[in-house]
């Protein structure tokens, strides 16, 4: 069997069709923004008739804004370029350290105290410094500060060097002058609201989404992205989260984060240890003593075991057998009432906690799945495509199972009605689908019954998939279409 | 000899040889990228007299990283930490610039002892204490100067009547007169000058803080 027949197996629809659940984006590698950055530059240069070093300086001085640029310049060049760091705001005087580059023997570094430097630089502003300052003075605010904006060493100077000088200091430190471009690039990124960096460690890719770039357009679409470097940095164009959060948008899956947060851990603490004054609803631990409570907040006294009033009690200290009582009935309700809420979010995080947790075990599954299969790659007359199969249906569990975490955020944020019934069937049915193939895949491994089990699991797979895009694409048509009502307010909605 | 040690070393000699600025840089053990600075206290301010020394550390990357400085001297001023004398000063942070020199800083912080910046505090409390009542912030810097800054042989005898139990209150900067009335209702004494003190129960603002809102901080 070749690979092409493999792939062929776990193919669902083909390829090339846009999904709705999918946004267009492009990865740009860190050259193909700077010939972005470059174009920005050279239409400044041609418009204002100044060299490129200078249109950079103006055009970072701006946030990378052309046309509040071309409009202030127009307004008052010599206010903007002074301000920028190109210009000083005076002209140097005469009596300056001008001349000091014809007389070398009489420099002294200002900043060194060193009278043996022959080689000495200066700005347009013509405070002079050996050129052993400036390079020690360049690498450290680069490397230290990831500052791009190497100012004039004199004290109140605020002349701004430009790359021409920056790269003729930094001509033997490759590295460093790499690092001062990146910051460039990065702020030239930072600043434009269609391209966001990959946040993954050390990659140099950005993403350019234009279709996410608006903050109402977060309310209709989940701008997922993935950097050109490699399939596994995905993350999301519209909010900081790492990873996929689909389906649900930005602003929801912000809010479930945070309630979380706050949350669970205090709410599974709460739910085990304490119970609600049946009169006021104050939450009270009871932390030793008798069951005869008296509210801190209300001063109602009630009896622990029963949560009815304590007075019905009378002097049946420690004995409560008074279960049925009218009273103690209408207590628990009113108490079941406030715990319901609670409740309610529990079910959708303990179900969310659980597909993450889920996740990572058949993750660790796997990888001892895997060896065995190896094992038996040697021992037996299989071939290395025929034990790879649980590759791939782990693959699938694994985006199922984050597709699945999600939506139980979402449900919870979801009103009640037909929509989220249909909704909940669609999650219903995907769950099936992903619990039945993590369990065929715990299925023992043996030589023989390797074939059939290959069958079921890729089976079971394509299945699965199909189930999942269901469940993505129908949450997007939802949201472009307006479909879901939220049971509290939500970032975009009205 | 490297260039850091080399621009150390003529910054120490150049203050040692300048008699006029009375600031003076000494070498703590034998490096010197360790230093002990000192300066008078400014004239005319609550500081006069007093003499304070800083602890200075010069990084490896100085002079294009700023200078670490902070006051070993104890210092009532709202952009020192009373606790720690760490100090909140621009030039030690952005507003560094190669060409300062750690006799320049020293004068700075001088300076910044003549013209405190309470909107930029480093110590909230202290500054609140400035913002509020400035007549009483006054005597408390003079206080501490006289306790922390003033050499004990100058000081002499009265350096023991100073250090006596009832100065805890000055040097909160409170009235001897409201310490006594809370803790006559059986409060412990460090208690009630801790809680005027987070308070600022100073000057003016006796009149806006009313006596339960004292008792309720004193239980807390």
């Amino acid at each position: 069997m070749d690979m092409d027949a493999f792939n062929d197996d776990f193919k669902v629809t083909s390829k090339g069709k846009h999904k709705s659940y999918e946004i267009d984006y492009e990865s740009l590698t860190q050259g193909a923004v700077e010939k972005l950055m470059q174009a920005d530059i050279e239409h400044i240069s041609g418009i204002f008739g100044v060299d490129e070093n200078t249109a950079s300086l103006l055009l970072r001085y701006m946030n990378w804004n052309k046309e509040r640029l071309i409009e202030k310049y127009m307004d008052n060049a010599a206010s903007v370029t002074s301000s920028a760091g190109i210009s000083p705001l005076e002209p140097p005087t005469s009596q300056s350290q001008a001349p000091i580059r014809s007389s070398i023997e009489a420099f002294v570094c200002p900043i060194c105290f060193d009278d043996s430097q022959t080689k000495t630089l200066c700005l347009s502003c013509d405070h002079t410094f050996c050129a052993s300052c400036w390079i020690a003075y360049a690498t450290s605010k680069i490397r230290d500060d990831q500052e791009m904006a190497i100012r004039c060493m004199a004290e109140g100077c605020s002349l701004v060097a430009p790359d021409l000088f920056v790269r003729s200091i930094l001509e033997e430190d490759t590295t460093t002058w790499d690092r001062f471009r990146e910051l460039v690039i990065r702020h030239f990124v930072a600043s434009n609201p269609n391209l966001k960096y990959c946040p993954y460690p050390s990659c140099t890719h950005t993403v350019s989404c234009p279709s996410a770039s608006s903050k109402s357009s977060l309310a209709t679409v989940v701008p997922t992205v993935a950097c050109g470097a490699s399939a596994t940095h995905k993350f999301c164009f519209g909010c900081p989260i790492d990873g996929d959060h689909r389906p649900v948008i930005c602003g929801v899956a912000k809010m479930w984060l945070k309630k979380c947060r706050d949350d669970s851990e205090t709410a599974n603490w709460i739910k085990s240890n304490t119970k609600e004054c049946s009169k006021c609803q104050s939450t009270i631990e009871k932390n030793g003593g008798c069951n005869h409570m008296t509210c801190k907040k209300c001063k109602h006294e009630f009896c622990w075991v029963c949560m009815g009033p304590w007075i019905e009690h009378g002097t049946a200290w420690y004995s409560c057998n008074r279960y049925d009582e009218k009273d103690g009935v209408d207590a628990r309700d009113a108490q079941s009432k406030s715990r319901a809420s609670l409740e309610r979010y529990l079910h959708y995080y303990n179900r969310w906690a659980n597909h993450e947790q889920s996740a990572k075990l058949s993750i660790e599954l796997y990888s001892k799945t895997e060896k065995k299969m190896e094992e038996m790659q040697i021992t037996s007359d299989l071939t290395w495509i025929e034990v790879q199969f649980m590759k791939k249906a782990v693959d699938e569990v694994e985006k199922c199972r984050m597709t699945l975490k999600w939506t139980y955020a979402m449900a919870y944020y979801l009103d009640k009605g037909n929509e989220k019934e249909l909704f909940e069937d669609n999650q219903r049915d995907l769950e099936r689908a992903v619990e039945d193939l993590s369990e065929l895949l715990e299925s023992p491994i043996e030589a023989e019954n390797i074939p059939t089990l290959r069958q079921k699991v890729t089976d079971k797979t394509v299945y699965v998939q199909k189930r999942n895009e269901i469940v993505l694409e129908d949450t997007a048509n939802g949201f472009l279409e307006g479909r879901w009502q939220w049971n509290c307010s939500v970032d975009g909605f009205d | 000899m490297d260039a850091r040690r080399r621009r150390v070393m003529k910054e120490i000699a150049d203050c040692k040889n300048d008699k006029s600025s009375n600031i003076r840089i000494d070498m703590i053990d034998d490096s010197p990228f360790h230093l002990n600075g000192s300066f008078p206290g400014p004239e005319d301010t609550p500081y006069q007299g007093g003499h304070f020394e800083v602890d200075i550390v010069i990084p490896p990357t100085y002079p294009f990283q700023p200078v670490k400085m902070k006051f070993i001297t104890k210092v009532y001023h709202p952009n020192v930490s009373s606790a720690s004398g760490a100090i909140c000063l621009d030039i030690l942070k952005d507003a560094w610039s190669p060409v300062l020199t750690l006799k320049s800083t020293l004068i700075s912080l001088q300076s910044l002892l003549c013209s405190p910046e309470p909107n930029d505090p480093q110590d909230a409390e202290v500054a609140k204490h400035f913002t509020t009542s400035k007549g009483s912030f006054d005597d408390t810097a003079r206080y501490w100067t006289q306790i922390y800054a003033v050499d004990p042989s100058a000081r002499g005898k009265s350096s023991e009547k100073l250090q006596s139990a009832g100065d805890e209150v000055a040097m909160a900067g409170l009235e001897k007169a409201h310490v006594d009335q809370f803790e006559a209702l059986g409060f412990e004494r460090g208690k009630v000058i801790d809680a005027l003190r987070r308070l600022n129960y100073r000057g003016a603002n006796v009149a806006n803080i009313t006596e339960d809102r004292i008792v309720e901080e004193l239980l807390k």
